[in-house]
């Protein structure tokens, strides 16, 4: 079930991907809406959930895309593990821990890509991929605030339902 | 780290990279038949509620902020648009004269065409986006005569390529887009090159000799070499050149006519006929 709700929650994301505005890309960058996703929910997990996360979103990625599926398997799958290894270091519901963490994974992951897809002219990928970052950890912070919000009202509903 | 590191196994996300590294390789294999647009037309196929519900949102936005608009703009924009298709008529009516002449001179000196062009009205059904890659899809395939390669323009000029081809669907890949690759040349010297996309919203005009006959706003079209995308059609204009001395080339960079975002309606323009002179 947990599964189920993450891949519609990742096609969900895909379907905003392909349709926001090409207006508001920042340095010729959108949002990688389904890797925020990716990020918020394999930060707070083990990570082998996070890998096979990764996995489901990378062969989703690829899929509509239509290039580079292997590219976007493997990477995704590394970042997903990688994701999961964070927390155990730091406060994971410090806000400022998904924010940075989907920085500088989103370098990561999209420097593993450019290595593996290497693009025509490096000085404009870079540009793009410092736009991504800034993009992917704002709508983190957004997203990780509504997951944890709403996580914290079920367990005070839970709590309440218990003992009152 | 330590601890969860210890308890969970490498082996999960070593095996799922060795899987993806199979399946992007079988991805590839089968990307050329029909098999490739298969596992997109389900991704699609699965994303495309959501995707219709934000593509209507996003333009019942736009539309709610041009409803919004002061009067004053819309007269003025009104008076503007009169006054081009006035110009447009005039300028209409004069290249039929032309027309009409090249093809009476054509005739006379014996020339045939040697491709003729079958044009396919096609709607966007969807799109996918990522930094790297920008491609759609349209609702005309294989069904209907397109072939992969066929070039796909729009009112305002060239927009891609068909690149995978499904019996009623194909994908096209933008004009922007790093794997799109197109023979072009500078309308007015008539300069040949290689224009690349870039990932990002402007092109890269590559292969120009080093004093190749350039300059900013110049407009580039397509060159028809490899007669898959025809002649003359229009593409961008360049916004910059970069010339390199040591290499003895020019690099020119082009902003794109078509708005890719916000296309809607395409046509597919298909070679369908090769008559050897």
């Amino acid at each position: 079930m947990r599964y189920i709700t993450l891949v519609i929650l990742l096609l969900i994301a895909a379907g905003l991907q392909g349709n926001f505005p090409s207006f508001l890309s920042l340095f010729g960058a959108k949002p990688d809406f389904i890797f925020v996703v990716l990020i918020t929910f394999s930060l707070d997990e083990e990570p082998d959930f996070g890998a096979i996360l990764g996995f489901i979103s990378g062969l989703i990625h690829g899929s509509v895309v239509g290039f580079a599926l292997g590219s976007f398997i493997i990477t995704r799958t590394i970042i997903g593990f990688i994701s999961g290894l964070v927390t155990t270091r730091v406060f994971g519901d410090n806000p400022l821990v998904p924010v940075v963490s989907a920085a500088w994974l989103t370098l990561v992951c999209e420097g593993l890509f450019i290595i593996l897809n290497p693009p025509s002219s490096f000085f404009m990928a870079v540009s793009t991929i410092i736009g991504k970052c800034i993009y992917n950890a704002f709508f983190t912070l957004v997203f990780y605030a509504v997951t944890k919000g709403r996580e914290s009202r079920r367990k005070t509903f839970q709590i309440q339902s218990k003992y009152i | 780290m330590g601890d969860k590191f210890k308890n969970s196994t490498i082996v999960i996300p070593i095996i799922l990279v060795i899987l993806g590294m199979f399946i992007g390789a079988g991805y590839n294999q089968f990307k050329s038949s029909q098999y490739g647009i298969y596992t997109q037309d389900a991704a699609t196929f699965l994303s495309a509620p959501t995707s219709y519900i934000f593509s209507s949102a996003f333009s019942f936005i736009a539309q709610a902020s041009d409803a919004v608009r002061p009067r004053r703009a819309i007269l003025r924009e009104n008076k503007e648009l009169k006054a081009r298709v006035e110009k447009l008529s005039t300028e209409n009516l004069i290249l039929k004269d032309c027309n009409h002449e090249n093809q009476r001179l054509r005739n006379l000196l014996g020339l045939q065409e040697s491709i003729e062009y079958k044009n396919i009205a096609a709607e966007l059904i969807s799109r996918q986006e990522s930094s790297w890659f920008d491609t759609f899809r349209i609702n005309k395939g294989k069904n209907s005569g397109v072939v992969v390669g066929a070039a796909v323009i729009n009112q305002d000029g060239l927009v891609g390529q068909v690149v995978a081809v499904g019996h009623h669907t194909s994908q096209v890949v933008a004009l922007t887009d790093m794997n799109s690759s197109v023979a072009a040349m500078v309308q007015r010297s008539r300069s040949q090159g290689m224009l690349y996309g870039q990932g990002t919203d402007f092109m890269i005009l590559t292969y120009l000799p080093k004093d190749a006959d350039i300059k900013e706003k110049d407009i580039i079209v397509s060159s028809g070499a490899g007669q898959v995308i025809p002649k003359g059609i229009c593409i961008g204009e360049v916004v910059s050149i970069q010339k390199n001395a040591v290499a003895g080339t020019t690099a020119a960079f082009i902003k794109p006519y078509a708005k890719i975002d916000q296309i809607e309606h395409v046509l597919v323009i298909n070679p369908v006929k090769r008559v050897s002179e």
